[in-house]
């Protein structure tokens, strides 16, 4: 049988082979030729959207918990190292959306460059690296700046927020094999002048983030306990 | 509910091997694919197993997932479908096949000459439009379709529990997908 270049036919066995009532050696021979034929397989997928939504229409019940910790038991989501190894890689991960946003970053960075640096009150460094430190909605909360050459950094909360008396800002740097490194507390608004370490530098450790901590930080230089509330990754200029 | 931009964000990050991401998508959408494979099975505990074997297989696939080829939703309805399939063909007890495939309420709203019920539905809106559309077939058409795809039957076995001639099923089943198609196309949607 030639369906090539029978439209109708070939629409018709897509239909059916989705719905399921196409059997036997027609869906194995529908098989065979889909893994050929690109617009076979948009038709077999376009009638997947028609039909799969079908599933909604069966009553939803809620399954027992204990299905779900079969699954985590399988899967090893429980491990406390993986789960964190899991959430800094998803950032470095991010980077290279960052990397895609650059330009643009980096023509904004440069526009609040020149907005501190008419603050006579701020001591600027040479700057050699900027980021962007924006929050889930993509709102920027502060920037930071970072002189190679001193190997310190400069931060500046442009968008200042209310932190309850028992909590603290942590300002973290982050490695690109995903270590995490405490580089200090933060006030929630103003700017500072922050020393960096040999495992915090921008070259070593290009993402910064800043997670709600107990008040006087984590306790370990090492590990952040709190939510990240702001986080950007350094680009350099 | 069932949002698919964000069905589709947290598959994402699911192929990242995000654990909270794939958690928030397993209570997101267990409900109605749980529901959706003890349709098919009957029995609880195969249906559980399917459930967990197909989230298992989610979260190992998720990186092969591709947006511009399924709705979110869609892709994994379909493993959870295929997976229940493949144990309803494993067991030997023969499996309850009732012809009320649909939840009441969807069967209620169907079955109404005003779209009003259904809008008031827990459904998707991929779901919804599907309703929409359903509800213009012939009741008949609509039950051939639906045991067809809830029970993995083919012409001969629909014409069987149907107790009908197959050419009639095949004629209708043809006709009904068809008229869903026409339905369901943009232009018939503006």
């Amino acid at each position: 049988m030639n369906i090539q270049h029978n439209e109708s036919l070939r629409d018709k066995l897509a239909s059916e082979y989705v719905l399921g009532t196409l059997i036997g050696g027609a869906r194995r021979r529908l098989e065979t030729w889909m893994k050929g034929d690109a617009a076979l397989r948009r038709a077999v997928a376009e009638w997947q959207d028609r039909l799969v939504p079908m599933v909604e229409f069966a009553t939803a019940v809620q399954p027992p918990p204990s299905i779900w910790s079969s699954i985590s038991k399988r899967l090893d989501l429980q491990s406390p190292a993986k789960r964190k190894l899991a959430y800094w890689l998803s950032l470095r991960d991010d980077l290279s959306f960052w990397r895609g946003l650059g330009m643009v970053s980096t023509t904004a960075a440069l526009i609040f460059l020149s907005v501190l640096m008419t603050r006579p009150a701020v001591n600027l460094p040479v700057t050699s690296f900027v980021a962007m430190l924006n929050d889930d909605n993509a709102q920027l909360i502060a920037v930071a700046t970072g002189d190679a050459v001193k190997n310190q950094m400069t931060i500046k909360v442009v968008q200042p927020r209310v932190l309850a008396a028992d909590k603290s800002l942590e300002l973290w740097a982050i490695t690109k094999d995903g270590k995490v490194r405490s580089v200090g507390l933060i006030d929630e608004q103003g700017s500072y002048l922050v020393a960096l370490g040999d495992t915090t530098s921008p070259d070593v450790a290009p993402i910064l983030a800043v997670t709600l901590e107990p008040k006087g930080g984590s306790g370990d230089p090492n590990k952040a306990t709190g939510p990240i509330l702001y986080k950007g990754a350094w680009v350099k200029i | 509910m069932l949002e698919p931009e964000q069905l589709k964000a947290w598959l994402v990050k699911v192929a990242r091997k995000d654990a909270q991401a794939f958690r928030a998508l397993y209570d997101a959408s267990s409900p109605k694919l749980f529901g959706f494979a003890l349709r098919i099975l009957h029995k609880r505990e195969l249906a559980e197993e399917v459930l967990q074997e197909s989230f298992v297989s989610i979260w190992n696939n998720a990186a092969t997932y591709q947006s511009s080829l399924a709705a979110p939703m869609t892709w994994m309805s379909t493993i959870v479908r295929n997976k229940a399939f493949d144990a309803l063909r494993k067991t030997d007890q023969a499996v309850e096949i009732d012809n009320d495939s649909f939840d009441p309420a969807v069967m209620e709203a169907l079955e109404s000459s005003d779209p009003t019920p259904i809008e008031a539905l827990q459904l998707s809106d991929d779901s919804k439009a599907l309703a929409h559309c359903f509800a213009r077939l012939e009741g008949l058409h609509r039950q051939a379709i639906a045991l067809a795809f809830f029970h993995d039957l083919s012409h001969s076995e629909v014409a069987g529990q149907m107790k009908l001639p197959i050419g009639t099923v095949k004629t209708w089943v043809r006709r009904g997908l068809a008229r869903l198609k026409t339905c369901l196309s943009p232009v018939e949607q503006a």
